[in-house]
């Protein structure tokens, strides 16, 4: 894991602001071309749209209305307000999920600093709109379902807050996990040839990296659907007041 | 035995541990899902998107077992 390490801290730009370090390492140009590319795709989408769509469109078309439908229709009140959230969301993760898969760059998503950050995010989001939902009285209420008795309710209070508190810690480690634990096994089935030191034994480990790639591709469309999921649900809990 | 050795080795059987409970787990919610796929077949588009979204929680408990391992291989 040492040597996995390694691969974002290849700086090409050393930059400090006082005591941050901001330099541009190699995940740094990943996620800007993971984000260069989801604007492109979209702009290139959104350019001519026409009534019967043509082959770009029809997979953003796709992947959008089943996303309206599916993902955000959990959301019962006010859906238009967070589709935007939504999609953007799905098409950050899956973008940053994708580009490791093209040799030389690494998946953002696998350092877990990135991953952390977009998971406070929608636990800072669902808190808001919590509280904006409900008031602050209504927030500290719905932590203690009413009709129970004094000393039950005393013992679910910190189950309670322990079980929000475990929502962004579970959507960091299973994104971060996922994506990890694809490259390690790509790492090391590459490695296998140099530990060998023969050049007889070079089909095997290349054709259970052409299977373990494929399976990334799922993986990542996979685990950016499960993230988006998940947090529209617990988007969708907290607006409909308990 | 010194301490390095016993991080590796917990480290080798925890995975282990964890992976045998998630095949377990994945192969019983996949096999209930195919029952019910075929006693309805109209309904396949749900219980696939259902069963999908439960193998991705299955999975996450083994992968934090994962990186506990992994913590543990790594130790100098």
């Amino acid at each position: 894991m040492n040597e996995l390490e390694n691969l974002g801290k290849i700086v090409y730009w050393h930059l400090t602001l006082g005591k941050l370090d901001l330099s541009i390492t190699s995940l740094v140009i990943s996620l800007w071309l993971a984000t260069a590319a989801v604007f492109m795709f979209f702009f290139l989408v959104s350019r001519r749209l026409k009534q019967v769509p043509g082959k770009l469109q029809g997979v953003a078309e796709v992947m959008v209305l089943f996303l309206r439908d599916e993902v955000a229709g959990q959301i019962k009140d006010n859906r238009s307000a967070w589709l935007p959230f939504i999609i953007a969301l799905f098409f950050f993760v899956l973008a940053n999920n994708l580009i490791g898969l093209i040799p030389g760059l690494a998946p953002a998503t696998s350092n877990v600093n990135v991953t952390a950050t977009l998971a406070v995010m929608v636990f800072l989001i669902v808190q808001i709109a919590s509280i904006k939902k409900n008031g602050l009285k209504g927030y500290c209420k719905s932590f203690l379902p009413e009709g129970i008795p004094i000393i039950i309710a005393v013992l679910m209070l910190p189950v309670e807050i322990i079980s929000q508190l475990a929502k962004p810690f579970s959507l960091t480690i299973r994104l971060f996990a996922n994506i990890f634990a694809g490259h390690a096994v790509i790492f090391t089935l590459i490695s296998l040839i140099f530990l060998f030191k023969n050049y007889f034994i070079i089909p095997l480990p290349l054709l259970g990296n052409v299977c373990i790639l494929a399976f990334e591709i799922f993986v990542a469309f996979i685990q950016a659907f499960i993230f988006t999921y998940l947090s529209s649900m617990y988007i969708a809990s907290a607006l409909e007041g308990h | 035995m010194n301490a390095l050795a016993t991080a590796f080795i917990s480290a080798g059987i925890g995975m282990g541990l964890a992976a045998m409970g998630t095949a377990i787990g994945i192969a019983w919610l996949a096999s209930k899902a195919m029952e019910g796929m075929a006693r309805q077949p109209e309904a396949i588009n749900g219980i696939r998107t259902s069963m999908i979204l439960a193998i991705a929680f299955i999975e996450a408990i083994a992968l934090y077992a994962l990186v506990v391992c992994l913590i543990l291989a790594t130790k100098t």
